[in-house]
């Protein structure tokens, strides 16, 4: 991904330069989180980060690491489904938020005789179906076109870590995965979703191991550990495994 | 004018922080956000926000209700309330600590402690990531009483001690400045003329605001004038600039893992 670095403040208009041009069929402009469009053709930014653009999906983007999830069309999430109505579930996906709809049919196999039973409170791994500031946003646990779960639905054992929002954004990055996961992954087996909006769902088999790694996970995001860091970190953890 | 410390994003439960410490006022800010609104409070097509200011001592009197009320309306014109209806933005000022002469200046002590208040505010606003119209900076301007204008300056953003000593204070002026230079708050207090006034704005504004005119006037007065030399070093502070300090040191944070090895 061709990135550069430009500091933005709230209210910056985004120089024409600063942004990429469509190249082939890809002539619109897409842009992601905290950038705002004043027709005709003023872009400014609404939050402090630095801006982001990719030339080959002619989009740009701030990135910023604090703040609260904001639910985004397409992100994969873990939300919380606590409590069913009519014919959806209510799931939270940050706290103190209004809840989410999950449809009883949006899941894998399910059909009006035979609905999924969620128990309260129980995690589930689906994708922000669509998200707009004048409805609830609504989530699915199956890809629309082939009505395949594709790896969502309900996550059972293991538990829930907190991350930072970077930190879920570079997990789930097209390059994919951290080193440290790489590492210990060779030496015990565990497995680990991610959830854009700040939840990493780790489950390890035994308690000691999902601990251990989820700690990891968490000690990777708040040292800012690059490479080398992790695979000390994951030698270290691995000792006590 | 020394620029103020701060540090962002330090409470973990809080959607965003900021402490901010200037001139030996201290306050912690969190701001939790967007949330779910009390359905009174709801509005249908922009979001609600919600200010309240914590004394350091004591429990919240009129005179917090007041900095909450223009707090609000400020920051009212620069959240982007419109792209996130329905919701709630609740911004919590902690006042933590004040300077041992804040009471005797004999000033209004709300309009003294406002400007940090709505830095703090600001500070945690771009902390939680919450949209925003444009940037915030404001200052504090007081004007001793004297006989001749000219015999003893409008003080910039002084300090308790330096009100103290330049008692008594005829007037004192709080302005808040958007990114693009338009002014969004103005509390004056005390008795002055339309061209005091104006003198005091138009400082405001250069310490605020003034990028480009003010780096020039900074060159020429280097050149000479030394009774400028004052304000040649007020305006070598400008608060744009510390502002963008203040947001390069965030990113610089949050993007550290992609250097490191």
């Amino acid at each position: 991904m061709a990135t550069s670095l430009t500091l933005v403040l709230p209210g910056d208009v985004i120089a024409k330069s600063a942004l990429p041009t469509g190249t082939g069929k890809k002539k619109t402009l897409t842009l992601g989180p905290g950038l705002r469009h004043t027709p005709p053709d003023t872009v400014t930014a609404t939050i402090a980060g630095a801006l982001v653009t990719d030339n080959k999906k002619n989009a740009a983007s701030i990135e910023y690491n604090t703040g609260r999830y904001l639910p985004f069309a397409g992100d994969l999430v873990i939300a919380t489904a606590n409590g069913s109505a009519a014919e959806n579930f209510n799931c939270l996906l940050t706290p103190n938020t209004p809840s989410a709809t999950l449809p009883h049919l949006a899941f894998e196999g399910a059909t009006k005789k035979t609905r999924p039973q969620l128990p309260p409170n129980s995690l589930v791994y689906c994708r922000v179906a669509s998200a707009g500031k004048d409805l609830p946003s609504e989530l699915t646990c199956v890809d629309p076109s082939t009505g395949k779960g594709e790896g969502l639905g309900l996550l059972k054992g293991g538990m829930p870590f907190k991350i930072s929002l970077g930190m879920a954004r570079r997990m789930l990055a097209a390059k994919g995965g951290i080193p440290l996961l790489e590492t210990m992954g060779a030496k015990v087996g565990f497995e680990v979703t991610v959830g854009r909006n700040g939840l990493v769902h780790v489950d390890g088999g035994n308690v000691k191991t999902t601990l251990a790694i989820g700690q990891a996970i968490q000690e990777v995001d708040i040292g800012a550990l690059g490479d080398e860091g992790q695979r000390k970190l994951a030698a270290a953890t691995l000792k006590h495994i | 004018m020394v620029a103020p410390a701060v540090t962002l994003t330090h409470l973990n439960r809080a959607d965003g922080s900021a402490t901010y410490t200037h001139n030996d006022y201290s306050i912690i800010g969190a701001v939790n956000g967007p949330i779910e609104v009390q359905r009174r409070d709801e509005l249908p097509e922009e979001a609600a926000i919600e200010v309240n200011v914590r004394p350091a001592m004591g429990v919240s009197t009129p005179r917090e209700r007041h900095l909450e009320t223009l707090i609000h309306s400020t920051l009212r014109s620069i959240i982007l309330t419109r792209l996130i209806p329905r919701t709630l933005v609740q911004i919590t000022l902690q006042v933590r600590s004040l300077p041992e002469e804040d009471a005797s200046a004999g000033v209004n002590t709300s309009l003294t402690l406002l400007p940090h208040l709505l830095h703090t505010a600001f500070l945690a606003l771009l902390s939680a990531s919450i949209p925003l119209l444009t940037t915030l900076t404001s200052v504090l301007i007081a004007i001793p009483s004297s006989p001749t204008t000219n015999a003893f300056p409008p003080l910039l953003s002084p300090t308790a001690i330096e009100l103290l000593r330049a008692k008594p204070i005829r007037s004192i002026h709080v302005f808040a400045f958007a990114g693009d230079g338009k002014l969004l708050l103005n509390e004056s207090d005390g008795k002055f003329s339309y061209e005091e006034w104006s003198e005091a704005c138009q400082m405001a504004e250069d310490v605020c605001c003034g990028e480009d005119e003010e780096e020039e006037g900074g060159v020429k007065l280097d050149d000479g004038e030394g009774a400028m030399d004052v304000d040649a070093q007020a305006q070598g502070e400008n608060l744009e600039k510390w502002l963008r300090s203040v947001v390069m040191r965030k990113v610089e944070g949050e993007q550290r893992w992609k250097s490191a090895t």
